[in-house]
């Protein structure tokens, strides 16, 4: 199995390679400037046992005012390397364990800057050797302040004392890197482990969210962590809306439920009623008939939870558009019989090119619902009126009716579903309560809105409004 | 025997109407939403309460409380679609008697009206006995010292209602209350024929009276024969 990502590894991970490269870096660095430092502690150290050296050089006593070596050089340290030469090139001396040779940097005159020290290795021993130019005055109390010999002097120490002191410095740095790397390693790892613990608190809080309990309370510890509180408010807001929503759903399905074992209660009880004593043949088909306009109903309340199910859904409505002009004379031409037995008459108002994003099929169940409902609860000689119209860029459909109206209190909930404001009318003109749930779910699919103002006595009005898909022609 | 019906569901409450008419020969009254079953009731001339729970205006837990808030004791019966163990808790925690989910079985629900009936009357037994009659409520036959008594309808329910309330006075007018619906013309003389040929038919062939007509109060059953007799004429 694969391991998990681990923020706290990562992070211990991430900071450890950090300090990691700046310990290299830090190493490095040490290393340069010890090494410098060294270096030119070691060089001045060189010049001043040169310039004993020169202390060295003594006038020789002969004709020729030349000068030599007195011999004081013997107490500088044995393991040191030196060559004394006069300006006429002749080797004053040098130490036992420097052959006689002159360095090649000097006696090739490529005017090698005498402040560089040279590297040399004697005997298998790294040197650094200087060379330093100085003067012997010999005789200086003669007329002309005597004579000026000059003098140059190469000397060298071995460097192994000086590179050992480096990389003792160098490795003091090193360990004390890496040292600190394991110390930080281990106080991350407990702080870590004490930071993130809002975090599996948080994680603790919502993996005990469940349907059947949505409380979510993220702990203050939760709450007072700047990294979390974005996290635990989204979380707590996401679970609000899912409780929500599951609520609904859980209502439609007990309504749902309601309805269907209604139904069929309705219907066993009546073919119980039948079957309880003998009848006579016409109570059997009046019984029977019964039984099946029970049945007619509840498959009309199945019918239309499908269809509000599907409409949900949204997978067969993609993309269709229809004329909702059409669609509202066409419905209208389909009521006319049932108006005028309920002495009603419709009126609608409408003019072509009304193309809306809504299927022809559900835009006849929208607009049929509507005026179904506006018929059945208008008295006789009212006027149902249905205007589409365009407004701006959406198409506005108004179903008004001259009915009894909706009282103000009971005029939120008529589009929920299985909503019945009045059981015995709706009841009797066959509702299902579900015609406005399935026109408010068709509306807002098509990402329009739907909204209802209602007078006792006066009236009711329902507005749809769709979003038009066709610009308004003429128009500038 | 006279039961109050609230329900919503028009054709449900037709149905469950009928049966308790034709079967055992109850008086029912329908009341189609809370409020109007909680005036109905508050009538107090029902012997069983049938209540939907899911109402418009005021529903099932709501009439429940107010019935029972107004010392009503009535046996209630309740139809609910909610078959969820909380909802049945609280409903009965509220008052009801015994409750059916629906669709139920029509047989089942007049058993339980019966049952209930019996028991909001002090009876166990829907074999009920007083002195020498003998009544057995799901038969729906009455014997009088062994022989069987032919009764009307209308005769067998006002023998029923005395059969259960043995001893005490009931009055014409409770009489009427509880046999029959809102939709009979009632009038106290009719009661007073049925009394009359119900006793004409138990006492056939004995000589001591089983019901007893208290002028002006009303009718009394008494355990007729032998040491029963103690109240006399």
């Amino acid at each position: 199995m694969r391991r998990a990502y681990s923020i706290k590894r990562r992070l211990i991970a991430s900071v450890l390679l950090v300090e990691l490269l700046s310990a290299v870096c830090v190493t490095g660095l040490a290393f340069f400037y010890e090494r410098h430092a060294h270096m030119r502690a070691f060089e001045v150290m060189l010049r001043g046992r040169a310039y004993a050296l020169l202390g060295a050089v003594q006038d020789a006593e002969d004709e020729a005012d030349n000068v030599m070596l007195d011999g004081t050089e013997k107490a500088l340290p044995s393991r040191d390397i030196y060559q004394v030469w006069d300006e006429k090139g002749r080797m004053l001396g040098r130490s036992a364990n420097w052959d006689g040779r002159e360095p090649g940097w000097l006696a090739g005159g490529r005017a090698a800057d005498e402040r560089q020290p040279a590297r040399l290795r004697v005997d298998g021993e790294g040197y650094r050797v200087i060379r330093v130019e100085g003067v012997r005055i010999v005789d200086p109390g003669d007329k002309n302040g005597g004579v000026r010999r000059a003098v140059t002097i190469f000397y060298g120490s071995p460097t192994r004392a000086v590179w050992r002191a480096v990389w003792g410095a160098v490795e003091f740095y090193a360990e004390t890197s890496l040292g600190l790397l394991v110390v930080t390693g281990l106080m991350m790892y407990w702080l870590l482990g004490r930071g993130l613990a809002p975090l599996g608190e948080l994680a603790r809080q919502a993996a005990g969210v469940s349907a059947q309990s949505w409380e979510f309370v993220p702990s203050d510890a939760v709450r007072g962590t700047m990294e979390l509180a974005p996290l635990a408010g989204a979380l707590e807001m996401v679970l609000a809306g899912l409780e929500r929503s599951f609520e609904q759903q859980r209502r439609f399905v007990g309504d749902a439920a309601h309805e269907l074992k209604t139904g069929v209660a309705v219907v066993k009880s009546s073919l119980q009623l039948l079957a309880m004593k003998q009848r006579t043949a016409a109570e059997y088909a009046a019984g029977l008939e019964r039984c099946q306009l029970d049945c007619e109903r509840m498959e009309e309340i199945v019918a239309k939870m499908l269809l509000l199910a599907r409409i949900e859904a949204a997978v067969e409505d993609e993309g269709k558009s229809a004329d909702l002009d059409a669609v509202v004379r066409q419905v209208g031409e389909a009521l006319e019989s049932m108006a005028a037995m309920a002495r009603v008459r419709i009126e609608i108002v409408s003019s072509g090119g009304m193309e809306v994003g809504v299927g022809a099929e559900q835009l006849e169940v929208l607009c049929s619902n509507l005026m179904v409902n506006a018929v059945q609860h208008s008295g006789e000689g009212a006027t149902v009126r249905v205007v589409v119209e365009r407004v701006l860029d959406a198409v506005e459909l108004r179903v008004v009716d001259e009915g009894e109206g909706i009282e103000a209190e009971v005029l939120p909930y008529v589009f929920d579903r299985f909503y019945r404001s009045d059981p015995s009318r709706s009841r009797r003109t066959g509702g299902t309560g579900l015609g406005l749930a399935i026109v408010k779910a068709i509306v807002e699919r098509a990402g329009g809105s739907v909204a209802i103002e209602s007078e006792v006595g006066r009236g009711t009005t329902v507005v749809v409004r769709l979003k038009a898909l066709r610009a308004v022609e003429g128009f500038v | 025997m006279r039961v109050l019906l609230v329900e919503d569901e028009e054709r449900l409450a037709e149905n469950v109407a009928a049966a308790l008419r034709e079967g055992p020969g109850y008086a029912v009254d329908c009341a189609a939403d809370g409020r109007v079953g909680t005036e109905l009731a508050a009538q107090r001339c029902y012997d069983l309460i049938v209540l939907d729970l899911m109402l418009p205006l005021l529903d099932g837990h709501g009439v429940l409380r107010k019935v029972r808030a107004s010392g009503d004791r009535t046996p209630v019966l309740v139809l609910t679609a909610k078959a969820e163990r909380a909802s049945i808790i609280a409903m009965l925690n509220a008052g009801a008697d015994d409750y059916l989910t629906k669709p139920f079985d029509l047989g089942e629900l007049i058993a339980r009206a019966k049952a209930l009936i019996r028991r909001g009357k002090g009876v166990a037994d829907a074999a009920i006995r007083v002195g020498s009659i003998a009544m057995n409520t799901l038969e729906q036959t009455v014997l009088r010292s062994g022989r069987v008594v032919e009764l009307s309808p209308m005769e067998y329910r006002i023998l029923e209602y005395l059969m259960h309330r043995p001893r005490a006075v009931v009055s014409k007018r409770e009489l009427l209350e509880h046999l029959y619906d809102y939709n009979w013309e009632h009038h106290s003389n009719v009661i007073e024929a049925h009394v009359s040929n119900l006793r004409r038919k138990l006492d056939a062939e004995s000589d001591v009276a089983s019901i007893q007509t208290l002028r002006g109060r009303g009718y009394r059953l008494m355990p007729a024969d032998g040491a029963g007799c103690e109240v006399g004429l």
